[in-house]
């Protein structure tokens, strides 16, 4: 209590010069409330695979976050404080993961975890997070492993989860393609297990064959071949974005075409697009093999050029002066810091880390954001987004099929979106009251 | 019936891909006695260096050719710089080095080309020849990769059984002192025989990579088990039997996932090596039995 006090005067000395962006600051001073927070900084953690096989595409969502912060930071921070992302790469493997998260945790002394990728891989972390109480808001994985409040009350999901995202796909399908017979492309882990479940509600009579593969087996051939004899005319893919250029590529040589559908997670057409693009001046005759395939969006990205968010995405990604274009993954990154943003102003001036799980329970299932459809958070539910569309690919952009629906697991009902897609703030920065 | 025709034709293409990583071992085992674990990622980095050319507006074919002089020069360099110096002492020596080496050549690839995917077309279509209204799973890509798979087999057992290098390759790695003793110079035929393997190893990354599509810097880790696994079952000492045991393994690991499933195949290549080494301890084309005495 002595130290907070001298730490306090000491800021007064300082200059005080609290403030800047954020709501709330009234005339308290800035503390270091907690491990990971100063009077002027908040550390925050993070794990992705920045090298290995799952690196394209997923090695860019840290620099949408960084790129987002940075433009917080420079517009005056959360309560004038700097937030400070540090992300270290763990390659895809758990046995990384906990090594890198540990180090998070215990050497740069991170205030909370965010984004942590994977499902294997952040995983292996959630017991050690939990068991030190460090909040692990947004884990990037769509699995319902996250949304378990009783045992990992610090743990908290973000995107629409592979359950939900599989019974909007099988309502979509059974009602608009009634007599198709149904072929499952499923990633062997809970990824296409949970998508399959999903999917099953729907289209239980309507699907022939269930063929898994597991990541890093390159040759389909064998899963493709199964699914072409069991004369599916529809294919439902709950993959990763190399399999579906590989399987689009082997479904080629087998002279096999049938309607694809791509969960999101599959569908990025920029990224496939890219490794597909070589084989179009070769035996591929059409660079846009992804053309009429069907997909999920919740978040809007680079195919909808005009959507508010996007332009505000676009000009964050521009000042922050980083290498390369904005994408999909990196629209992903901001969308997830501008959550983390709206969860650090809403956990109040000098937070603990008990105050930001808080707020996210108490407050998150009224942030308006980015996301097509709200968040389900509260006391009891620690999952993400509720809800996403069904649209088709076309070139790299894509057109809207059905209005956001939204849903909840087991056998809530799918409706219609009640919440109006929110706009961006003028600043660009959420301003939300802080809960105590 | 479909299915299993093209389960089939897949699996002697995979067993092909199997087949041209085991004979690089087998030709490196048979010159050198060494188990060489670097293998895979050496041919990943010739691989990678034609692939850089060929995104630069070459031709397939003069990256293959720069890949395989790349691979002749990179393995003599290995074999005079790295393995020399613990030629002659124990041979677990020798393999722990190549597993060093395996390390960090990766992590080399991973340098100078970066870990991204990238795409490898095929010098050949990839479209699958059809029979009827149903397509086969054999594309005039896949024969090249079979033809060239053969005929590297065909060299190697020509090059061992009727040439004097190819018997002064065998004398020096089955006994140093004797061969030198009768006037074969030991060293040279080392080197000679690391080059030669690492050539063939490179013409494999080249045939893999056209098969699996999407290549990084890791993209050989797989098939090294895979490989070692056929090298194996025909021997280790064989040509013929790594091409077989390449074949058999493709077919059977081909059956497994069409009709069990993906999560099968690293369990059942296991079972297939287990089997074989119970029942027959050398390999199925083991002729070893005399010369051990």
């Amino acid at each position: 209590m002595a130290a907070a006090t001298v730490a306090t005067t000491l800021a007064a000395c300082g200059g005080g010069d609290s403030g800047g962006g954020g709501g709330g600051g009234d005339s308290a001073e800035n503390e270091a409330s907690d491990i990971g927070i100063t009077e002027d900084s908040i550390k925050l953690g993070a794990h992705y695979p920045l090298t290995g096989v799952a690196a394209p595409g997923y090695s860019e969502i840290p620099t949408g976050v960084q790129a987002y912060f940075d433009f917080v930071n420079a517009n005056g921070g959360v309560n004038g404080r700097d937030i400070e992302f540090v992300y270290r790469d763990d390659a895809y493997n758990p046995t990384n993961t906990s090594q890198v998260v540990n180090q998070l945790v215990l050497e740069d002394e991170v205030f909370a975890i965010m984004s942590g990728l994977g499902t294997p891989t952040h995983n292996a972390v959630t017991d050690f997070l939990n068991s030190e109480g460090v909040p692990d808001l947004f884990v990037s994985s769509g699995s319902r492993l996250w949304d378990d409040p009783e045992e990992k009350p610090y743990t908290f999901g973000w995107q629409p989860d592979y359950e939900i995202e599989g019974k909007i796909i099988g309502q979509y399908v059974a009602e608009n393609f009634p007599d198709a017979k149904v072929g499952l492309f499923l990633q062997g882990d809970d990824f296409g297990e949970d998508g399959a479940a999903g999917a099953r509600q729907y289209l239980e009579d309507q699907i022939v064959a269930e063929e898994t593969y597991v990541p890093g087996n390159t040759d389909v051939r064998p899963q493709i071949s199964a699914l072409q004899a069991a004369g599916a005319d529809f294919v439902l893919g709950f993959n990763v974005p190399s399999y579906t250029a590989l399987s689009q590529l082997t479904a080629l040589q087998l002279g096999y075409a049938p309607q694809w559908f791509y969960s999101n997670v599959g569908s990025d057409p920029v990224l496939v697009g890219s490794l597909l693009a070589r084989f179009s001046e070769g035996a591929v005759s059409d660079a846009s093999l992804l053309d009429g395939v069907l997909t999920t969006e919740y978040i809007p990205g680079v195919d909808n050029p005009d959507n508010e968010w996007t332009q505000l995405w676009q000009r964050v990604w521009e000042e922050s002066g980083q290498e390369g274009e904005l994408t999909n993954y990196r629209a992903y990154g901001m969308s997830q810091a501008y959550t983390m943003v709206q969860a650090l102003q809403s956990a109040g001036q000098n937070p603990t880390r008990d105050d930001l799980v808080a707020a996210v329970e108490q407050a998150g299932s009224e942030w308006e954001g980015p996301g097509f459809s709200p968040f389900r958070y509260s006391e009891d539910v620690h999952a993400g987004y509720s809800g996403m569309l069904v649209s088709r690919l076309l070139g790299e952009g894509s057109e809207e099929l059905t209005p956001v629906l939204v849903t909840d697991n087991g056998d809530a009902e799918i409706t219609e979106a009640e919440n109006e897609p929110a706009s961006p703030p003028e600043s660009g920065i959420p301003d939300e009251e802080p809960i105590n | 019936m479909q299915q299993f025709v093209n389960l089939t034709l897949g699996g002697v293409i995979t067993g092909a891909v199997y087949a041209a990583f085991a004979l690089a071992l087998v030709l490196i085992w048979r010159s050198t006695r060494i188990v060489n674990f670097a293998q895979g990622a050496m041919g990943a980095l010739t691989t990678f260096i034609a692939l850089s050319l060929i995104e630069g507006g070459q031709s397939y074919w003069v990256g293959l050719v720069v890949a395989l002089l790349a691979g002749l020069v990179i393995g003599a360099v290995i074999e005079r710089v790295v393995i020399r110096p613990v030629e002659g002492g124990p041979e677990l020596n020798a393999v722990i080095v190549t597993l060093g080496l395996f390390i960090a050549i990766q992590a080399l690839i991973s340098v100078l080309f970066g870990v991204n995917q990238r795409a490898f077309v095929a010098p050949f279509s990839t479209i699958g020849f059809k029979a009827g209204d149903f397509t086969l799973a054999l594309s005039p890509n896949t024969l090249f990769t079979l033809g060239a798979v053969l005929l590297v087999m065909v060299g190697l057992t020509a090059l061992f059984r009727f040439t004097r290098v190819g018997l002064a390759m065998r004398a020096s790695a089955f006994g140093q002192e004797v061969a030198r003793l009768l006037g074969v110079r030991v060293g040279r035929m080392l080197t000679l025989g690391w080059a030669l393997a690492a050539v063939v190893g490179s013409l494999a990354g080249m045939l893999i990579a056209a098969e699996v599509t999407f290549v990084a810097p890791t993209f050989m880790d797989a098939l090294i088990v895979f490989g070692f696994v056929a090298a194996v079952l025909g021997g280790l000492d064989s040509p013929i039997g790594a091409v077989v045991g390449g074949l058999l393994l493709g077919l059977a690991l081909s059956y497994v996932r069409g009709y069990l499933g993906d999560e099968l195949v690293g369990l059942a290549a296991l079972v297939v090596l287990v089997v074989v080494l119970l029942v027959r301890p050398g390999g199925l084309f083991s002729t070893t039995q005399t010369r051990r005495a």
